[in-house]
């Protein structure tokens, strides 16, 4: 655990510029997490970078020193032979076996709803954080919605009609279908 | 004018929304000078800050984009402050996040719901006791508004239903309630032009399976647009309603009985709300966000009207300026100004006001069926004006909501669309309505969003264990693909209805100024000192057992389309009741009506039928607070018809 | 969306790597992206080699200089000076003599596409010339009506969205006009695309035709705003003697008028559909002198004189980007001056920012090449929006936005009142324009002009 104070917002004291390889990593760990496409998570070109505005959120609410554990369990598991799916790998770090998960698990719930619903929900571990939207941004390409085969409410790139219309595949919302997870 | 100077304006109104806007439109194009009064801010250059406001709420409720002027909460820069104070607001009003709540949250004084939790009433929580006549009192008005140029309709949904024939003779036709004072075909061609300056997309052909209920157009009438398309749910409940019946009242009903079946069937729903390019507005794209704010303006909001206004060049319009008295000559038959504070805040947040008045040839009070209640009463130092009839304020009525949800048995795709495109309107009449209230039934396209606050609510449940949507009833915890295909499943299996009563006029249903009866002191004031709004309101046995009847019939369209009901009923909840020993909780629709209902004469109602004054004939009081009932129709269609009589007698008034 | 993620590697980074590698390959050499002194329009953006293991900021970055080259080259062709033909003479070059006819002002005006009584539109033909304006008018003359960028069919006099019209100094109403190039008219001609009726009967979708690197263009559509200028700035613009007819209005009440003024390009959009942009991509270039950015006012780094802000007036009398008030009467001189103040659109995405500049920089180097006296010096890129995810062109897109960069992109003669960030209000050229449908619901590809069918 750390003691890095929560800095609400994010905003006070805005940490380091991350890396690429260090958003890459966190996409990756997000994309196993919200069983989603990691290329839909982090594209190729990126120009809203959601990945590196919630990497940043999320230190500044628990700390670097939990980021980086996290980030290095995750690694871990990436690395682990015979390969994990990314099923496996997100059940293990939710510990979604356990009734009490620990802080580190409580910590990915937390990352799973940032990208689900755009917000931050403090996990129980965490003093004086503040349920709070992200950003206006975090909102629009909150993920809940593409589950759903849907969009925001109050941010449509259909067109008129479409309602009439059975929606895309759950693929083309950009969930990862296929990785024998699904139940 | 009392100074013998002419008269400033011919016309000063208070209040930019729908009835406002529209008749000063009206009277500018008529080349009449328009003083508009509106309370609260302008009418924003872009519906940035507006959407702004809606992304960042946690609670995206019908307030959410609007300003509360001081201590916004559920935003990012103050998440989880407490609610503004009412008192310490220029134009404190009616919010959802408000409801229930103490004075110091609550913009309108009204009972505290029977709940165990507050620190008066220790008891376990319960519903208000049922009365002797049958009834329950000590329920809290759930509707709430918007005080800001533009009105309550900037979140409107859109639906432009007509009343039906029937609904406006109740009296006449079934011994219930109150008669209209205008006739069914004196309303076709008002009804008209509202379609037009709404711009409302329907067809003719598909509305006429109505004529079971007694809905007629004229010959030839055709909507200004072609209609919006249904949603799959609405198809899905379409073809599962296929063949269904039901019967006009349930055994044991008081006062009578209807046995005959009535069919059950889906309506596309007339909407304000563009299916093609109109009046320079956009296409709908479906953003699914009618209420709390269309983000391209493809629904039409009164701010529309407000421009066509402002360009005749004879209306302008003060902001920030809160009508508090309107002043009358001695005998109180002539109106004579409007008094009115022009608020700010200087840059420390602290209010100021400053006191103005303003003189016409005639007076339009177009300010909220609650706040043109107030401002009657607040006048001739709050003995009120106008109310020979004793109605002002009396009637309070709403469209109480009954929601009902469940989940499909195959994907119906809800979260898409307009909010709602389609309902059951084929309820709306019978005989039954001597002995229950009717409704209608709204189909919704957002899933669970409006009943459990979907797709938030589920998702955290499976995301940390919990089972607040009661669709994770083992506690599951989930992530990774398992957790979104858990659920798509679900998501893509919601949906609900939402019926709407026409709730009974009642004399004890009644807005009020929250003053003491004996020292003529203030209890609650808002920010400018003006005393606020009280409330009492309640149910008789003929409103509840409309929620018997609807209660019966979407749990037989659910068994129909072999789909789970999940609707919950509390106790003790702001909206919860008890009938016949089932628990009901009904929402506000934001469908305020009665305050100062129309009628054929001053002794019994507060205005005729062009919505002029009995007492007073240079003022007008419009909106749906004229509406002697709230009738089985949202009510901005009929009101805005309403505002384009009242504009022609204005004009007519003027020129003779 | 992998298959979408596919498709931009296919459109975005095969061909950097076609060019990066020339020798893997049987092409000819391809030279690196520049911009150039050239009347050949651009079919479509060439693409460089990205740097080796670059990161998000540093693609987008080259990405984004790719296109804003692009936008540059069809600057450049758009306003060479035309043969007879009206394609760009190569034996002439831009701003050689100061100022030039263009290319653009040979394409076909909207107002004579979409005629009364659903009338088939010829590209070439005569115009049609109001009444008021035709004692003044010589052929060839441009006339203007618009005072916004939207019209209504019947009137022509409403804003965007009611977003409202721009007064520029001296009290005038900023003028526009949208005109679109042979492919585009020739796709609605062959569809009937130009009349009510013809809309009607189209079935299927609107697909405009794609531009080729190297090949065709595809459909393009410029929208131009000018202002009435004084004779004694002429040096400073690309001016043009311009009818300006105000069509009757009912509501505000004025009779229809029609005068002659000079007037100068203050704003220019031109949108491109191309084989790396089904979502079109949209080029936006403006007068150097139209208005100050948000950075100069707060360090008081001030022009003496601007189109379309007084430096003069505090903020606190001239709060900036305020719609003026109604009535909006254009036939007047109005006393309300648009106090407007380019805000910062780029937070996030300043690689936007950055591209532009160098661009400009090289581009202002190659316009005073040809001439010191060239009005072509006096405008400036803003940006090119671009998807970072399209399909490709006339795939249907599972992103239908294709997740523009930069993410929100405005000019301020013409998105003056929206200059935020705020997602789907404001401006965003893909955004918006994705909500374009033809008179009836039918989506119209990115394009508003098919709602103005009779």
């Amino acid at each position: 655990m750390t003691t890095t104070p929560s800095t609400p917002g994010g905003a006070s004291v805005p940490p380091p510029e991350p890396s690429e390889s260090v958003v890459q990593d966190f996409a990756n760990l997000s994309a196993a997490l919200t069983g989603f496409q990691p290329s839909f998570i982090r594209p190729f070109l990126d120009p809203v970078n959601l990945s590196g505005t919630f990497y940043q959120f999320a230190v500044a609410q628990v700390g670097q020193t939990m980021m980086d554990a996290l980030m290095s369990a995750f690694d871990a598991l990436s690395n682990q032979q015979p390969a994990l799916s990314p099923q496996q790998i997100a059940d293990t770090l939710l510990e979604v076996s356990s009734p009490t998960p620990s802080a580190q698990a409580q910590l990915c719930q937390a990352i799973i709803a940032m990208w689900y619903l755009g917000s931050w929900y403090p996990p129980p571990f965490q003093t004086g954080g503040l349920h709070q939207v992200i950003s206006s941004q975090a909102y629009t390409k909150s993920l809940v919605w593409n589950i759903a085969q849907a969009h925001p409410m109050g941010f449509s790139a259909f067109t008129f009609g479409y309602w009439s219309q059975t929606p895309g595949s759950l693929e083309t919302f950009g969930v990862n279908t296929g990785n024998g997870g699904g139940q | 004018m009392s100074n013998g100077a002419a008269p400033q304006y011919d016309v000063v109104i208070v209040g930019a929304g729908v009835s406002g806007n529209l008749i000063a439109k009206q009277l500018g194009l008529a080349g009449k000078k328009v003083l508009i009064l509106e309370a609260g801010l302008p009418v924003p250059d872009s519906r940035e800050e507006y959407m702004n406001n809606f992304y960042l709420a946690l609670a995206k409720t019908p307030e959410s984009p609007y300003p509360a002027l001081a201590g916004r909460t559920g935003t990012k820069e103050n998440p989880v402050g407490k609610l503004p104070d009412p008192a310490t607001l220029p134009t404190p009003r009616a919010t959802v996040l408000g409801l229930g709540g103490p004075p110091d949250v609550s913009y309108l004084v009204q009972a505290q719901p029977w709940t165990g939790t507050h620190p008066d009433s220790p008891a376990p929580p319960q519903n208000p006791p049922v009365q002797p006549d049958g009834g329950v009192r000590g329920l809290q008005f759930s509707s709430t508004f918007e005080r800001n140029g533009g009105g309550t309709s900037w979140h409107w949904l859109g639906t432009s239903l007509r009343e039906l024939e029937n609904d406006i003779r109740m009296y006449t036709k079934y011994q219930h309630a109150v008669d209209w004072p205008v006739t069914y075909e004196e309303m076709q061609p008002l009804w008209a032009r509202a379609e037009k300056e709404i711009g409302v997309a329907a067809s003719v052909v598909q509305q006429e399976p109505l004529e079971v209920v007694g809905l007629e157009y004229p010959a030839g009438y055709e909507y200004p647009m072609q209609p919006i398309p249904t949603s799959l749910v609405d198809q899905a409940i379409s073809q599962a309603v296929s063949g269904l019946q039901v019967p006009g009242t349930l055994p044991d009903t008081p006062g009578g009985s209807d046995p005959q079946l009535y069919d059950v069937f889906v309506t596309p729903t007339p909407a304000g709300r563009n299916s093609e390019p109109y009046d320079d507005r956009r296409v709908c794209a479906g953003n699914t966000n009618c209420i709390p704010i269309c983000p391209i303006q493809a629904k039409w909001d009164p701010t529309v009207t407000l421009g066509k206004a402002l360009d005749t060049g004879n209306v302008t319009v003060s902001y920030q300026s809160v009508a508090y008295n309107v002043g009358t000559t001695a005998d109180g038959k002539t109106a004579t100004q409007i008094d009115y504070y022009v608020w700010s805040r200087d840059e420390q947040g602290n209010l100021h006001k400053e006191s103005h008045s303003v003189t016409a040839k005639i007076y339009v009070l177009a300010c909220h069926a609650i706040e043109n209640a107030k401002l009657l009463l607040l006048s001739n130092n709050w003995n009120g004006i106008a109310n020979t009839s004793q109605q002002v304020g009396r009637n309070l009525m709403d469209h109480p909501l009954y929601l009902t949800w469940a989940l499909a048995p195959q994907p119906l795709w809800g979260y898409r669309g307009p909010l709602a495109t389609a309902g059951i309107e084929s309820l709306r009449d019978g005989e039954f309505r001597k002995y229950r209230a009717s409704f209608r039934m709204e189909i919704g396209n957002e899933g669970w969003n409006f009943a459990t606050g979907d797709p938030y609510t589920t998702a955290l449940d499976y995301i940390n264990g919990t089972n607040n949507s009661a669709l994770n009833p083992t506690n599951q915890r989930l992530g990774g693909t398992a957790l979104a295909l858990k659920l798509n499943n679900l998501f893509t299996r919601q949906f609900r209805i939402a019926c709407m009563f026409d709730q009974s006029p009642l004399q004890q249903n009644f807005v009020e100024l929250d003053v003491d009866r004996e020292t003529h002191q203030p209890n609650n004031i808002d920010g400018l000192g003006i005393p606020r709004p009280r409330v009492e309101y309640g149910f008789d046995p003929y409103t509840m057992e409309g929620f018997r009847m609807a209660a019966y019939v979407c749990t037989k369209i659910y068994e129909q389309m072999g789909a789970q009901e999940f609707t919950k009923n509390g106790v003790g909840g702001t909206g919860d009741f008890t009938y016949r020993g089932v628990n009901y909780h009904y929402y506000g629709a934001g469908h305020v009506v009665g305050t100062h209902r129309m009628g054929p004469d001053g002794g019994s109602s507060v205005v005729d039928a062009s919505q002029r004054s009995h007492d007073i004939p240079n003022l007008w009081v419009v909106g749906s607070g004229s509406f002697p009932t709230v009738c089985t129709a949202n009510p901005t269609l009929t009101l805005t018809a309403l505002a384009f009589k009242s504009a022609d007698s204005i004009i007519a008034a003027l020129n003779s | 969306m992998k298959k979408i993620a596919t498709i931009i590697l296919l459109t975005v980074v095969a061909v950097a790597v076609v060019v990066m590698t020339p020798a893997t390959t049987t092409m000819a050499p391809v030279a690196e992206p520049a911009i150039v002194l050239s009347p050949v329009i651009p079919g479509d953006a060439q693409f460089g080699a990205l740097p080796p293991n670059a990161t998000n900021e540093q693609k987008l970055l080259a990405i984004q200089g790719d296109f804003d080259i692009y936008s540059w080259n069809t600057f450049i062709a758009l306003n060479w000076p035309p043969g007879p033909d009206g394609k760009g003479d190569p034996k002439k070059t831009i701003g050689q003599n100061g100022d030039n006819n263009t290319v653009w002002e040979q394409y076909r005006n909207v107002a004579n596409i979409f005629l009364p009584g659903g009338a088939k539109p010829s590209y070439n033909g005569p115009v049609s010339v109001p009444t008021q304006c035709k004692a003044s008018y010589k052929p060839g003359m441009k006339i203007v009506s618009q005072v916004g960028k939207t019209p209504t069919v019947l009137t022509e006099f409403s804003q965007p969205f009611n977003t409202g019209p721009l007064i520029d100094q001296n009290g005038n109403y900023t003028r526009y006009e949208i005109l679109v190039n042979k492919p585009m008219f020739d796709y609605i001609l062959q569809n009937t695309l130009y009349s009510k009726a013809g809309q009607k009967v189209f079935s299927g979708a609107v697909k405009f035709p794609c531009g080729v690197l190297n090949g065709p263009e595809g459909a393009i559509m410029v929208k131009a705003a000018w202002k009435v200028i004084d004779p004694a700035d002429k040096a400073r613009f690309h001016t043009q003697t311009v009818l300006v007819y105000n069509p009757a209005s009912q509501n505000p009440k004025y009779p229809a008028s029609c005068s002659t003024k000079l007037m100068g390009l203050v704003g220019f959009h031109v949108g491109h559909k191309t084989n790396s942009a089904s979502q079109w991509l949209w080029s936006t270039f403006e007068h150097v002198d139209n208005a100050p950015a948000e950075a100069d006012v707060a360090s008081g780094k001030l022009k003496a004189k601007y189109n379309y802000y007084n430096p003069q007036c505090s903020a606190a009398n001239c709060p900036p980007n305020q719609v003026p008030p109604r009535p909006w009467d254009p036939t007047k001189v109005s006393s309300f001056h648009s106090q407007v103040v380019r805000m910062n659109m780029f937070k996030g995405n300043e690689f936007a920012f950055t591209s532009a500049a160098q661009r400009n920089a090289d581009a202002l180097k190659l316009l005073l090449g040809v001439s010191s006296s060239s009005v072509w010096q006096n405008y400036e890129l803003i940006s090119t929006m671009w998807p970072t995810n399209t399909g490709q062109c006339q795939a249907s897109a599972g992103d239908p936005l294709g997740t523009p960069a930069p993410t929100f992109l405005a000019n301020t003669t013409l998105e003056t009142y929206i200059q935020g960030m705020v997602p789907n209000v404001s401006s965003n050229c893909i955004e918006c324009h994705n909500n374009a449908t033809m008179t009836t619901p039918v989506a119209s590809d990115f394009t508003y002009v098919l709602q103005r069918a009779q």
